[in-house]
């Protein structure tokens, strides 16, 4: 693999996606249920009042000749924390709960930048890191992102690496 | 010896050019019930799992800490777990006994338990159990694009032309790795343009393969692979840990995802621990479902060569797949590298997917001739498309593609060869030039169609990349050159992701961006009659293949 050329990709990515960023952090998450289930599915269709960009607008005003005159920004074809909630409750719904789970880590995610989650996810492989940069990673995602199922997930991970011998130094 | 004629004639069939082997289970060369799989088991104190399958909490290795912690559900283990083997595989082939039943057994057996289970059926029984449990009532098909000559246009035209055909997902791949974001390129353009909602994927090494969905030049992920040893999931460079991380990334950004797995690849890469292989596949598939992955591809894949060549290795790979829907997991379902030289061993594989209908029969038909197929070929692929449109008028069957017209299918490709050309020329890629428009327009494959240049190209993909291009500029490029409707598509695929509809299991597109899944295409059959049909509409067009005469016209 070419490290070089996945790298100038994330920097390059980077760069088109802060804004929309920089924008969704200034909202408070509604991580409170709406009691939405499989009959609100699919949501672009049956609650797209639900539905907000990064910058808080709606799918109706995401349009063709929008993005095309530059009066919207390429950024803002990104999903929210709060849609992915939505779509989490959903799939509690159908009885799909580990899914769910994985889709509140991604809200959780939807605020770390794009570098930042590879690198994560690089600290994560196998006899990449120590336990402490494992934990500080943790800490980092559960106070500066409030990522706390992913704060919980890296320090089990930890745990196991530890455990089973695959924490930088032990191969 | 004297030699027999027949035994002579035999020799010179293409079987006889196939691996078989016999089974030896410490190397991992057994399909499923193999001698050393552990006994089922669990044991739970104070709400946690402390015992999985013979194995006490502190000898358990990475995967039996995950799925003993993510996957098994506490509260109905016990309860499963004790229930007869056979009972509950009768239960999951009983059309009386509901798919959402089944499922719930399923988060209460231990992967040792569950393979026991399988082990009681038949081939015929697991089909039956496939047609009931598959998550999407509608059946559906993905494809392979690539070309041995890494060329955008007629990537772009067999995309176009696939797409037609009536595939809901189509892959590519690379030879050469820098080529990734051209073929992504090539593929969604050509595939917006032969069917809009079509999703396209580009199977490289996991971080890139990341990188290109959030530029927005995918719009899907599969080959994310997990495996069933701990010491081949750490040689695989991950953990069950930073693959469950890796999946919420995919879905942060609003990119749906599944994880790759099958069996045979921890004996291939010599570290099958004298399990079977469909034990293995087993934790695979309960790691993917604790990671809370919405699906999976498996059924072998690029392993096929192992199960293939023992015993009940083809029965094994039905049995997985099988398991894979039992957890309720999206499943696209194999059929694709070459395994054989025999065309009915081929089919005869196939048919295990084909009759009770997967989300995904093959992962994938190949869209191109085999010898351009980038990942070792396909079971099936262009030239078998009259037979295996046949094989759906025949017995009624829809395995995902419609028969379609020369005529249509020159323009399509001819379409999306200049779609893609507009495309090269705004981002400021090298030429695809009308000489090689013309080419890809007619090709059977990449042997008729002209080289380009690679370090030119190579040159062209570094600075596009750097110019920092997303599926914005490519929207913008098609609208400017007066391809507004492929525009029109390749927005809307890229608008998806706002509402993250097709994050869900099994989650497919119709051409009007409808989104279908396992949530509003629910599969419920329950016997003859219910589930899903072939719709009379959809009937008049798969029985009106190009090989079809009409009575009418014959004997004048």
């Amino acid at each position: 693999m070419d490290r070089d050329l996945v790298e100038s990709i994330v920097r390059n990515v980077l760069g088109n996606l802060e804004k929309a960023e920089g924008e969704s952090k200034t909202t408070a998450v509604n991580k409170s249920s709406n009691g939405l289930s499989d009959k609100d599915y699919p949501l672009a269709e049956k609650r797209a009042d639900l539905v907000k960009t990064p910058s808080g607008k709606t799918l109706d005003d995401i349009q063709l000749k929008k993005i095309l005159s530059g009066e919207i920004d390429g950024a803002e074809l990104r999903i929210t924390a709060e849609t992915l909630y939505h779509q989490a409750e959903i799939a509690k719904s159908v009885g799909r709960e580990q899914f769910a789970k994985n889709l509140e880590r991604a809200a959780e995610l939807t605020k770390v930048e794009d570098d930042r989650i590879l690198e994560i996810y690089n600290a994560m492989r196998p006899y990449r890191s120590t336990k402490k940069e494992l934990l500080d990673i943790a800490d980092e995602l559960e106070n500066k992102y409030d990522a706390i199922i992913n704060a919980n997930l890296i320090r089990e991970a930890a745990d196991v690496y530890e455990k089973r011998k695959r924490l930088k130094g032990d191969r | 010896m004297k030699r027999s004629k027949r035994f002579e004639e035999l020799e010179k069939r293409p079987i006889s050019q196939d691996a078989f082997i016999k089974e030896w289970p410490e190397a991992g060369l057994i399909a499923m019930e193999g001698p050393e799989d552990p006994k089922p088991s669990v044991k739970i104190e104070n709400e946690k799992i402390v015992e999985l399958d013979g194995k006490k909490r502190a000898d358990f290795d990475m995967l039996d800490s995950f799925i003993a912690d993510h996957t098994l559900d506490i509260n109905t283990v016990e309860k499963v777990m004790a229930m007869d083997s056979k009972e509950l595989a009768k239960k999951i082939v009983d059309i009386n006994v509901s798919r959402d039943e089944v499922r719930e057994l399923g988060l209460g057996m231990t992967p040792a338990k569950v393979v026991e289970v399988v082990g009681h059926m038949n081939v015929v029984e697991m089909m039956m159990a496939v047609q009931k449990m598959r998550a999407r009532k509608t059946p559906s098909n993905q494809c392979h694009i690539t070309n041995l000559k890494e060329h955008p246009a007629l990537i772009a035209a067999d995309a176009a032309e696939a797409a037609m055909r009536g595939f809901d997902e189509l892959e590519t791949t690379v030879g050469m790795v820098r080529y990734a974001p051209s073929n992504a390129i090539s593929l969604m353009v050509g595939a917006q343009t032969g069917r809009r909602g079509a999703l396209t994927q580009c199977a490289v090494e996991e971080a890139m393969e990341l990188e290109m969905g959030m530029r927005g030049f995918t719009a899907y992920a599969e080959t994310v692979s997990v495996y069933g040893t701990e010491q081949v999931f750490v040689d695989g460079d991950d953990t069950p840990w930073s693959k469950s991380f890796l999946a919420s990334a995919y879905a942060s950004r609003g990119l749906k995802m599944r994880y790759t797995s099958g069996t045979g690849s921890e004996a291939e890469m010599g570290f099958a621990d004298g399990k079977s292989m469909l034990y293995l596949e087993a934790r695979c598939l309960y790691m993917t479902k604790g990671a809370g992955v919405q699906g999976i591809q498996n059924g072998s894949i690029s392993c096929i060569g192992i199960p293939g060549a023992v015993p009940s290795g083809i029965r094994a790979i039905l049995a997985e797949n099988l398991i894979a829907m039992m957890l309720d997991l999206e499943c696209a379902s194999g059929n694709d590298q070459t395994f054989t030289h025999s065309r009915t061993r081929r089919t005869a594989r196939m048919l295990m997917q084909f009759l009770p209908g997967t989300d995904f029969i093959f992962s994938g038909y190949s869209g191109v001739p085999n010898y351009d197929n980038m990942f070792a070929g396909s079971t099936h692929d262009v030239d078998d498309y009259d037979d295996y449109l046949t094989l759906q008028r025949d017995l009624k069957v829809n395995g995902g593609l419609v028969p379609v017209e020369e005529e249509e299918v020159i323009k399509i490709r001819n379409k999306a060869a200049r779609a893609l050309q507009a495309v090269f020329k705004e981002l400021g890629m090298p030429e695809i030039t009308d000489e090689e428009i013309e080419a890809v327009t007619y090709a059977h494959g990449s042997k008729d169609v002209p080289d380009r240049d690679v370090r030119e190209d190579f040159r062209g993909i570094e600075e596009m990349l750097n110019k920092g291009t997303t599926g914005v500029e490519i929207v913008k490029a098609l609208a400017k050159h007066g391809f507004e409707d492929v525009a029109d598509s390749v927005f809307n695929l890229l608008k998806q992701r706002i509402a993250g509809d097709y994050l869900h299991t099994s989650a497919i597109f119709d051409d009007k961006f409808h989104c279908i899944s396992a949530v509003n295409d629910k599969n419920d059959y329950a016997g003859p009659g219910t589930g899903y049909r072939v719709s009379d509409e959809l009937w008049a067009k798969l029985k009106d293949t190009r090989l079809a005469r009409d009575p009418e016209e014959i004997g004048e």
